[in-house]
């Protein structure tokens, strides 16, 4: 009955507690005013009724007392003092609870942030797909890979006979052209089954979905629809877009719908700006055949070929019974095609914008979650360590006051109470500042992230999450019954007579070993993490400038599709020829040349001299146009730069002067001939490039630094139209160069979409981003650790003082000078850093040598940052220590010695 | 021995409880009300201890089973009132129940039949 009514309870106790009181008064006082009034009707002089009354009555004082126990009794109020007793180390203890409230808010927030983000990353739907009960289809091989895929034939089949799964879908992302009369664009698209939008609930706000009848019929044209970013950003957010008539890759089609505007496909990344559906696709790309392929065939045409399926799955289903189902559909097909792959199995899971595939996200993504959960338990026990390191301190200083109280009849679990009460304010407060300190956090990681990943990815991870609130508060519960355990347990057993007889307050009960080497554990951790961030940040400012041999910032790269204007590597390889010579005349253009990869030499080949067996040199390549070099500002130090088509039969090649003195020590190389790669296709060098870092990596596939390249002409690769980079030397004002190299392009072919317009010095900075990010994020968790350490030094040192603060009065009494102490609690406390410092140093030598094949311009014991990190240490935790030391130094003697 | 005083103290408790309730089934009474109708009623054997009669009144009060609230009496004072509530009328049934089995125990043990 006690916990009934509990509002009226919290108010009577805290609102109505003195209006209560004076209540209980005016009810007492009435009853003897009756009670006079009585004897006096009966006849009594007043002051007898008045006097009788009284004593009739008896002690007032007494009923008051006793009538108010009645209100405490319950185990709500009790409770509610409790707390109220909790609070009041708000007041008598600011700086422990500050503390105490920084180290577990750190750490629960540090962890909820990370958390949130995985399980965002884990387990939610892309953003805009409105279906629940999503599933994900996908195959998995003999050899435990899981292949994401199947061909669109098979899909059909399953779909059309599945009872438990309701709509099933099929997709498959393309890069395309998307053109306008306004200009072209590369994006990524999606084939998808028409049902796509009906069966994950996405509305389409302006215009209509795909219609069955568009897929069947076969004079149906293509039809698109985008999303809300292309129709806002291309089309200029006009309503007559609907029914337009644009180009995609090449091919004529209508647009009839424009999606709702948080949708971007089902995934995270590729975020898709267009759909069309699968038929009317293949069909004008005129490879409608592969829709009806069993098998997966690589060298077939892409569309149909590699299709992924999400279903919905029957809300009276389960998911084991589906997947039942689906292997006997599954295995009935294996038996009826013999195309149809034999040694793959079929399966099921929950759809999440990342479930499904290889990728390491949906493979390794539990792994992380377990191996986090482990991290998370780790640094949660060193904190609460903590925490009780300092409730433990203050429960020495307060140990004569709990055995005075309970010598005065406060029970033992009164007593347990109150400190467990006081833990859960700690709790209380730390959790609603890891809160903020968590929501702050994710914002501040979607931020950093923002320039890589794709828009859906930040604005999956920056929704709030109520599980995730739901994880701080269990994690902030289960601290504190952690943390109160301690001081708890020792108010528990402690026996009350010492304590009370005052010349006993000094008595130490041993101190404590394993909170020494905890504090020890987590200064070694805290330097192995600064020194790395130290070593990474040093590494990473080396690293970018450094010289690379040309000037970065005067090359512009403009990514184009070639896919948009050609249908072969021949007629690509010609359009890309034609821009070049268009766009040399643009006024403030120097030099344009190209490449196949972009700046970046993706294709990695052994080369190998001819006639030697067996040596052969790690080197890079990429498909080139003529005046690379010149884009670059450097002559050829031998030979001549790579034509468009020389007309020789064999590869010329022109090669970096390092690779060639690898190669041909001492000698000329012009007119060498030399083997690359595992098909040891075989080119002749015509030219030698001086070392530059053409790819602005300073690191070679190897890891080594170094600079050995082939450039091969584009003419002479062996690939579909597509995604090419132009280099354009320019001069004068960004933004006066740009427009133009737009409209050239443009002019000479519209339908090819400029991709990426970007400088090269950009793309350098853009590369160098992940690094950045991880140097910024391990700089934050190093100071976060250093936090800790240091909090939990002080918590160590000061319990430490105060159990000692009698020896030291003795040692003041005796003649030691303030001074003499100050250093005794000081080098106490120094004592753990260096021994810290020594491990930390320790470690840090170790992972450095680990890591020096990723450290760049320094070696893992850079003496600079070894001597950053000693003294940065040395003179914080100093500070922690002087605190309690000058403390220490202040005892007074006499006071201290009054109490034997 | 503390025991025993203490459940000598529960026994009384109850039964002023089961008086308090008795009494309020009339009408609401305030606190001396309720004394002086108890002490009459049992022709003057019962007095009230008025240091448990308060704590009594309140500990009803929290268990619901009486409600209380200000009023002025006939002689225009303030006085605190109260009133049986539902829970309460059940709870004298209940109350009288026990002590009837309680009284009739008692007079078995001492007049054995």
């Amino acid at each position: 009955m006690t916990w009934r009514r509990p509002w009226t309870l919290l108010r009577r106790r805290f609102l109505l507690r003195a209006q209560e009181d004076r209540d209980l008064d005016d009810e007492l006082a009435f009853h003897v005013a009756e009670e006079t009034r009585l004897r006096l009707e009966r006849g009594a002089s007043p002051e007898d009724a008045a006097r009788a009354a009284r004593l009739a009555f008896g002690s007032v004082t007494l009923a008051k007392e006793t009538t108010r126990g009645v209100w405490v009794s319950g185990a709500m109020e009790r409770l509610l003092q409790d707390l109220r007793f909790g609070f009041r180390i708000l007041t008598n203890a600011p700086l422990l609870l500050l503390s105490a409230v920084t180290l577990v808010a750190l750490v629960i927030g540090g962890n909820t942030t990370v958390y949130s983000i995985a399980h965002a990353i884990l387990s939610k739907p892309a953003p805009g797909v409105r279906a629940d009960n999503l599933t994900t289809v996908s195959w998995v091989r003999d050899d435990g890979f899981v292949e994401p895929e199947t061909t669109y034939a098979n899909y059909l089949d399953l779909a059309a006979q599945s009872r438990l799964l309701g709509p099933m879908l099929a997709q498959q992302y393309v890069r395309v052209a998307l053109g306008h009369e306004n200009g072209s664009y590369g994006i990524w698209a999606a084939a998808v089954s028409t049902n796509y939008f009906q069966a994950l609930e996405v509305p389409i706000p302006l215009g209509r979905r795909f219609t069955e009848d568009e897929n069947q019929n076969a004079t149906s044209g293509l039809v698109v629809v985008i999303s809300d970013r292309a129709w806002r950003e291309y089309f200029a957010s006009a309503t007559s877009v609907i029914g337009a008539a644009v180009i995609v890759n090449g091919m004529p089609a209508t647009i009839i719908g424009v999606a709702a505007p948080d949708f971007r496909g089902t995934q995270l990344a590729p975020s898709v700006d267009a759909w069309v559906p699968f038929m009317p696709f293949a069909r004008a790309a005129g490879n409608s055949q592969t829709l009806s392929s069993r098998g997966l065939e690589e060298d077939l045409p892409h569309v149909g070929n590699f299709v992924g399926v999400l279903a919905q799955l029957r809300s009276d289903a389960s998911l084991a019974q589906a997947r039942a189902e689906l292997t006997t559909l599954w295995e009935r097909l294996q038996a009826q095609y013999a195309l149809v792959p034999q040694n793959r199995s079929v399966t099921i899971v929950p759809y999440a914008a990342t479930a499904g595939g290889n990728g390491p996200l949906s493979t390794q993504g539990t792994t992380f979650l377990a191996i986090f959960s482990v991290i998370t338990v780790l640094t949660l026990v060193i904190v609460c360590a903590n925490v009780a390191n300092l409730l433990l301190g203050r429960a020495t200083v307060r140990q004569r006051e709990l055995a005075l109280r309970q010598s005065l009849g406060a029970s033992r679990t009164r007593v347990v109470r109150m400190l467990v009460a006081e833990g859960f304010v700690i709790a209380l407060c730390a959790c609603a500042a890891a809160y903020v300190f968590a929501r702050w956090m994710t914002g501040v990681v979607a931020t950093l992230v923002a320039p890589v990943v794709p828009p859906a990815v930040t604005q999956v991870i920056t929704v709030p999450d109520w599980t995730v609130a739901g994880y701080a508060l269990t994690l902030a519960l289960g601290s504190t019954a952690f943390f109160t355990l301690a001081p708890a347990a020792r108010a528990w057993k402690q026996p009350l007579l010492p304590w009370l007889k005052a010349g006993e307050q000094g008595v130490a009960q041993g101190r404590s070993r394993l909170s020494s080497s905890l504090v020890v554990l987590q200064l070694a951790l805290a330097v192995l993490l600064i020194t790395s961030a130290g070593l990474a940040s040093r590494s990473i400012t080396l690293f970018a400038g450094t010289d690379l041999g040309f000037d970065s910032r005067s090359i512009l790269l403009a990514t184009v599709n070639t896919g948009g204007g050609a249908v072969d590597q021949q007629t690509s390889a010609t359009l890309l020829e034609r821009l070049r010579v268009r766009l040399q005349a643009v006024p403030g253009i120097e030099d344009v040349s190209y490449s196949w990869s972009g700046p970046r030499m993706n294709v990695r080949a052994d080369a190998r001299r001819s006639g030697a067996v067996g040596e052969s040199v790690v080197a890079a390549t990429n498909y080139i146009g003529p005046d690379y070099l010149r884009v670059y500002g450097v002559m050829p130090l031998a030979g001549r730069e790579l034509e468009f088509e020389d007309g020789r039969a064999i590869t010329p090649a022109v090669v970096t002067q390092r690779l060639a003195q690898r190669l041909w020590p001492g000698q000329p190389a012009i007119g060498r001939r030399l083997f690359l790669g595992q098909r040891e296709s075989e080119v002749e060098v015509v030219g030698v490039a001086p070392d530059v870092y053409f790819d602005g990596n300073r690191l070679n596939p190897n890891g080594q630094s170094g600079n050995t390249y082939v450039l091969l002409p584009s003419s002479r690769g062996l690939r579909d139209p597509g995604e090419r980079t132009l280099y354009l030397r320019y001069q004068g004002r960004l933004d006066a160069v740009a427009p133009a190299i737009s409209r050239a392009i443009r002019n000479e072919d519209p339908r090819v979409p400029v991709v990426r317009l970007r400088t090269f010095g950009a793309e350098l900075e853009a590369n160098l981003w992940p690094v950045r990010a991880l140097t910024t994020l391990l700089t934050v968790f190093a100071l976060m650790s250093l936090i800790v350490a240091i909090i939990g030094q002080y918590a160590v040192v000061a319990f430490d003082m105060r159990r000692r603060s009698r020896e030291f009065g003795v040692r003041i009494a005796l003649g030691a000078s303030s001074r003499q102490i100050l250093t005794a609690v000081l080098r106490e406390g120094f004592r753990l850093t260096a021994l810290g410092l020594a491990i930390g140093f320790g470690l840090s030598v170790l992972t450095g040598t680990g890591l020096s094949r990723v450290l760049y311009g320094i070696t893992p014991t850079d003496p600079l940052t070894y001597g950053t990190v000693l003294l940065l240490l040395s003179l914080i935790s100093i500070a922690a220590c002087s605190v309690p030391a000058v403390r220490a130094s202040r005892v007074n003697p006499i006071s201290t010695l009054r109490q034997e | 021995m503390a025991r025993a005083h203490r459940q000598r103290v529960e026994l009384l408790q109850g039964t002023l409880d089961l008086l308090i309730l008795r009494t309020l089934q009339w009408r609401p009474q305030h606190g001396h009300g309720i004394s002086v109708a108890i002490r009459s009623s049992s022709q003057d054997v019962l007095q009230i201890d008025h240091g448990s009669l308060y704590p009594a009144l309140h500990r009803l009060e929290r268990q619901g089973w009486v409600d209380a609230e200000w009023k002025t009496t006939e002689n225009k004072q303030r006085a605190k009132y109260y009133r049986l509530t539902a829970a309460g009328r059940r709870q004298v049934q209940t109350e009288r129940d026990r002590w009837t089995r309680l009284t009739e125990a008692i007079a078995r043990v001492l007049d054995p039949a």
